[in-house]
């Protein structure tokens, strides 16, 4: 079963706009407006889960996000600001409102069927 | 065997009485890392031969059990761990830390010559993933030369550590990538290589001027040629990967670089079977996964092999090893892939054999030891992956620490990794701004492999053919660098943090004594004021290492993550 919040629609997101050319773009030290969509799931896939394993179901070099005991603001702090050799920084690659839907991402993490 | 004798035949002290004296120090050039003295240790790998080998004995399987710590340096601020291969030249000591601190040391007494720490971009390393270690420095013509995190590299005067150049290589803030490699030394040129694997951006490689910091070229290890960019469907090319993290060598007899190259992103491919035409980067993605040899004064392409065309697992080519051997008049090059396959080729790259060092790899059914032909490849499509797991685990069958090949026994000591994953494909687009995120494709999980338990290994093989000797066990893989010496004997720092002592004729372990850390960086052997020194990194964490508390409890639990030392070894 994959997470009941796979596709978030009608969100950010400069981070992961399709458009290449932005490979070249000088870079903007703040995301771009919210326009697009933010598809949490394949942020994952593509960065969180590079530690957080099995889609932050399980540990890996990062801890199980799925069932953590930490609050929302632990959580968005952590993502924001990271934490000296263990985590990046997100803040400035991500918008409060992003940041906002990992959390409810991670709060509606179940185990895979199968 | 632990008796008190002096190996037979063998000089106590080899060579020349040394001093630290930076008086007596020779210029370290091009013949002098060429003829591989001794009582040195002048590039990462030990010489361009790349052995990781040490012709002193004073050191040797009949005295070993009276090794012990002669002294230790603590370089501070071990974020990740400690991974760096020391050098040693004229009887000083260098080596990196993390933050590319770096050290010159009295190779006898460790006492501190000279440090400088680079001012880096802190804000910039904070929202790095693959960061801030250091896997070493070089030296050449009196300088000691260092890549950082923020895109740059620097030339050390050897004698002061004052700075004498530096040059901004790489927009580390729009790619976020930098350096963690050490850079190579060759004929007053500095070659370094960028990470690059998990990001867009092409993978450069760097040449510069040794004496004046000006930068002489750079190859893109993606779509670095026409004929490559053909390589790359629907403009992939820009998705990118690549890079050239760890240093390879430099074979003089043809003036080549010899450079190994990281996997394109995203690391998984959801292109099912069709992959040249089909899914996020439709074709063999050259030159990634690839060992290329490069001019050294022009930086042109001479010739290449792709170990993996369109690699879909993250098993690269970027490990640095290029063990340069000769037999029955036939020279050979020996280059471990991290998919747990060990590749031999002519000195032109053609592919002479190849053979697996590991036994759990289901990613291809074999490769063709005759072409290099991957045999019943595994290509993904999106979801879980259920038949079987994907083995070996993206850590590798073979990580990016070196192996040894020890002239005297003809055996090559090399680590292995059993260890699997599972995985579950996802389509990615590629994160670009404001600041290049890695790009992945799956998610996954470490998993033990379907014939048993994980556990490592350390191998006694003949390098050509692969003909195993013998084994030594771990219950889980060290992730260091092997020595072995003229001693008979061969190094090999594990994970838990014991440095062990094997006989290299049979494997019998002579002597081991903890370092109180992991390991996972280098281990190299050098003379001092006449008398031989085992100097070995110890401190963990980072890219693999984090995954050993998870995922086997026990020491790793407790074991910090942001603390190293330097440990040096001498008979009593």
């Amino acid at each position: 079963m994959k997470s009941s919040v796979k596709r978030i629609a009608a969100l950010p997101v400069a981070v992961l706009a399709v458009s290449l050319s932005c490979v070249a773009a000088a870079q903007s030290p703040t995301p771009a407006p919210d326009s697009e969509t933010f598809d949490v799931e394949q942020l994952f896939a593509g960065t969180c889960g590079f530690c957080h394993s099995e889609g932050g179901r399980a540990a890996g070099k990062g801890p199980q996000l799925m069932n953590t005991p930490r609050d929302d603001d632990f959580i968005r702090n952590r993502i924001k600001h990271g934490k000296q050799g263990a985590m990046p920084a997100f803040d400035g690659a991500l918008t409060d409102s992003q940041i906002d839907q990992i959390v409810t991402y991670i709060r509606a993490l179940k185990p895979r069927a199968g | 065997m632990k008796t008190w004798w002096c190996y037979s035949g063998l000089p106590l002290v080899v060579g020349a009485t040394l001093t630290v004296s930076s008086a007596l120090a020779q210029t370290v050039d091009t013949a002098r890392i060429e003829a591989a003295g001794q009582n040195d240790w002048l590039t990462y790998h030990g010489s361009y031969k790349s052995y990781h080998y040490s012709p002193l004995s004073q050191i040797n399987a009949g005295n070993v059990g009276n090794l012990s710590v002669a002294w230790m340096h603590i370089p501070g601020r071990s974020t990740r761990g400690l991974q760096s291969m020391p050098v040693a030249a004229d009887g000083v000591l260098y080596y990196s830390g993390s933050y590319s601190r770096v050290f010159a040391l009295n190779g006898a007494t460790g006492e501190v010559i000279w440090s400088y720490f680079p001012e880096l971009d802190e804000a910039l390393i904070a929202r790095q993933t693959h960061s801030p270690y250091n896997r070493g420095v070089a030296l050449g013509e009196g300088k000691v030369f260092v890549g950082t995190m923020d895109g740059r590299l620097f030339g050390l005067d050897a004698k002061t550590g004052k700075v004498l150049w530096e040059t901004k290589l790489i927009d580390s803030q729009k790619l976020t990538v930098g350096f963690t490699g050490a850079p190579l030394y060759a004929k007053g040129t500095v070659i370094i290589g960028s990470q690059g694997g998990e990001w867009p951006g092409r993978g450069p490689i760097f040449a510069v001027d040794a004496t004046t910091g000006k930068k002489k070229w750079e190859f893109l290890t993606v779509a670095g040629t026409d004929d490559a960019m053909k390589t790359w469907g629907n403009d992939s090319w820009r998705t990118g990967g690549g890079g050239g993290w760890m240093p390879g060598t430099y074979d003089s007899e043809t003036n080549t670089v010899l450079w190994g190259t990281a996997n394109p992103a995203p690391l998984y491919d959801w292109s099912g079977a069709d992959f040249k035409t089909q899914g996020a980067r439709p074709g063999d993605n050259l030159y990634t996964s690839s060992v290329i040899g490069l001019d050294l004064d022009t930086g042109k392409l001479k010739f290449y092999h792709q170990e993996l065309p369109h690699d879909a697992w993250d098993f690269d080519s970027a490990v640095g090893e290029f063990v340069m051997l000769e037999r029955d008049g036939q020279k050979y090059v020996v280059h471990p892939n991290k998919g747990g396959f060990v590749f031999v080729y002519d000195r032109n790259l053609a592919v002479k054999n190849v053979w697996p060092l590991v036994q759990n790899i289901n990613f291809v059914k074999s490769i063709d030891p005759k072409t290099g032909e991957l045999i019943g490849r595994r290509d993904f499509s999106v979801g879980k992956v259920t038949e079987m797991p994907l083995c070996p685990y993206i850590g590798g069958g073979i990580s990016w620490n070196s192996g040894s090949y020890n002239p005297k026994t003809g055996l090559y000591y090399k680590l292995g990794q059993e260890w699997c994953m599972t995985l579950d494909i996802q389509k990615t687009t590629p994160v670009t701004t404001p600041q290049a995120q890695l790009n992945i494709g799956a998610d996954f999980k470490m998993a033990p492999p379907p014939s048993g338990e994980i556990y490592g290994h350390l191998d006694a093989r003949d390098p050509i053919t692969g003909e195993k000797k013998w084994e030594v066990r771990y219950p889980e893989p060290p992730l260091g660098s092997v020595l072995s010496t003229a001693g008979n004997l061969v190094f090999v720092p594990d994970s838990r943090g014991i440095l062990h002592a094997y006989d290299a004729d049979n494997g019998a372990e002579l002597w081991n004594h903890s370092d109180g850390t992991g390991h996972q960086g280098g281990i190299i052997s050098y003379s001092a004021n006449g008398k031989q020194y085992i100097a070995v990194t110890a401190g963990f964490g980072g890219m693999l290492s984090d995954d050993y508390a998870p995922n086997f409890g026990g020491v790793y639990k407790s074991m910090p993550r942001d603390d190293g030392a330097l440990i040096v070894y001498s008979l009593k």
